[in-house]
């Protein structure tokens, strides 16, 4: 396992890799107890857009994808809170419809090629030092408000009308969660991936969860899963040369399934 | 009427869903101190009446005031301990402590991005002492039986050291035993620490020695318990089902 750092690309990675572990499987909590786990596939595929026009205007794909999937975020909670059509609906809409115009904007570039595929997979070990940057700025930001208005979101997360009624702005802070996890999204698809980064999120909660205890031993538990998953599926994937981001999934699931078994009724 | 004894003023309110008048023409005025019973058919208004209160829903006309407030300039929120018709239905799997959901109640009052200081906790404390629950505080909430829920479902009401209690039904599918002692509980916040109650139920009966006066709520208010028109309002009560024989004995 020590050799594997002899690489610049693999220090890169491995602290990638353990920055969306943290980001993940913190706010992956709030996604599954508010059930937003649909939400952030959709805007896993969202950020796909960001990542089309990145490639084709030359930017760096992080920072187009963060804005492209918080802008979405927003109007996807407008749609929801202030038009009233189906929420799964719109859901739907913003994922297929993101991924045809990802798809579209990257092949009318002529463009269309292993790299794209990279962002739907994921690809750790091409984390740049530009990447990593910023990661770290939009992470820390990120993982401030988390911490930050921690007790609200989870006020708002157990019943969200006595928190409305208790004084909190709760419109305000749903919209600030809803960005954040946007955020997070955009900076996970290098790590895993558009079509895996749901399971990054929802996952290490899940299995924390059925150990039954409170949030925050719950949290702590979450964490523990999602970096163990990241360190040892990365160690899988260097030393049998698996797709890092599929690896990692599998190692989340396994952890699962464990949790599973040993917590049955 | 003087506004500072005024907890709840409430003119003129109409409520209107699609053009059909859920809630239409009640003025009433909690006062301060008064344990207040809200009673009515199911489908009658009474819990619309306190969402529109606490301004969960959006009145269609009238004013209601606050403390002496307008309800859009009212702001004292943590005056006001809330507890809702769903204490039954938590998801049993919602990592949440008994601690944890009481110290909810302190969330809105310490603000944004601070810590917990030590009033919040002797708060939190006495919350759960008062409603007997500190023995459980590292249970799961979803592991307590109703009754208990419904202890820490108050617990986290009081903990922001609120002036006003308001209970919508929250003793659906608790036992007999726990029900008891929980109207124990809510005498004593009444008439110990002078805790204005509006209190949504069914049970009109067994809190009729209790409470000050009884909003009777179909659509309209119905009628209101000061003394003149206990009558009309037990009468009401017998049309509804409400056990008017106990609020009869209350009165002998």
């Amino acid at each position: 396992m020590i050799d594997i750092f002899q690489y610049d690309f693999m220090v890169n990675a491995f602290l990638a890799g353990i920055i969306i572990a943290v980001l993940a499987s913190v706010s992956g909590s709030f996604i599954v107890l508010r059930r937003y786990a649909m939400l952030t596939e959709t805007l896993a595929h969202v950020a796909l857009v960001g990542v089309a026009i990145g490639m084709v205007t030359e930017q760096n794909p992080i920072w187009v994808a963060v804005l492209v999937s918080v802008l979405s975020a927003w109007l996807i909670e407008y749609l929801r809170s202030y038009l009233g059509l189906y929420s799964d609906s719109i859901l739907a809409i913003f994922l297929s419809g993101s991924l045809a115009l990802a798809v579209v904007i990257v092949s009318v570039a002529g463009s269309f090629n292993a790299s794209l595929f990279s962002y739907l997979f994921g690809s750790i070990l091409s984390v740049s030092d530009e990447d990593l940057i910023i990661m770290l700025i939009f992470g820390s930001l990120s993982m401030t408000v988390l911490l930050g208005l921690f007790k609200e979101f989870y006020f708002i997360a157990f019943d969200e009308e006595v928190a409305q009624v208790s004084g909190l702005k709760v419109k305000l802070l749903n919209f600030l969660l809803v960005t954040i996890i946007a955020v997070i999204i955009a900076l996970s698809i290098r790590v895993v991936g558009t079509l895996l980064i749901g399971a990054l999120m929802v996952i290490p909660t899940i299995s924390a969860l059925r150990y039954r205890l409170g949030f925050s031993k719950t949290i702590m538990l979450s964490l523990l899963f999602s970096i163990s998953a990241v360190l040892v599926g990365m160690a899988l994937s260097y030393n049998y040369s698996l797709p890092s981001g599929a690896t990692i999934v599998l190692v989340i699931l396994v952890i699962f399934i464990f949790s599973m078994l040993m917590n049955r009724k | 009427m003087k506004f500072d004894t005024a907890v709840f003023e409430v003119q003129d309110l109409l409520y209107t869903i699609n053009g059909t008048d859920i809630i239409k023409d009640i003025s009433l005025v909690v006062k301060k101190g008064e344990y207040s019973a809200v009673i009515g058919p199911n489908g009658g208004g009474k819990t619309t009446l306190v969402r529109l209160l606490l301004g969960l829903e959006k009145k269609t006309k009238g004013s209601i005031k606050l403390f002496g407030q307008k309800q859009k300039a009212f702001k004292a929120w943590d005056k006001i301990g809330y507890v809702p018709q769903r204490v039954s239905q938590i998801d049993q799997f919602f990592p949440a402590t008994v601690e944890e959901v009481v110290k909810m109640g302190r969330t809105a009052k310490r603000g944004l991005f601070t810590r917990e200081s030590q009033e919040d906790r002797n708060a939190v404390e006495s919350a759960m002492t008062k409603m007997d629950v500190l023995n459980l505080r590292q249970k799961l909430v979803g592991e307590l039986s109703g009754g208990q829920r419904q202890r820490v479902m108050i617990a986290r009401a009081l903990a922001s050291k609120p002036e006003v209690l308001i209970l919508d039904e929250p003793n659906t599918g608790v036992d007999m035993v726990s029900q008891n002692r929980f109207y124990g509980l809510l005498r004593e916040l009444n008439q110990k620490d002078r805790m204005t109650i509006l209190f949504i139920t069914h049970d009109v009966g067994v809190i009729a020695d209790d409470i000050q006066s009884m909003l009777c709520i179909n659509q309209t208010l119905l009628a209101c318990n000061n003394p003149h028109e206990v009558l009309s309002c037990s009468e009401m009560s017998k049309l509804y089902g409400i056990d008017a024989h106990l609020i009869h004995h209350h009165h002998h």
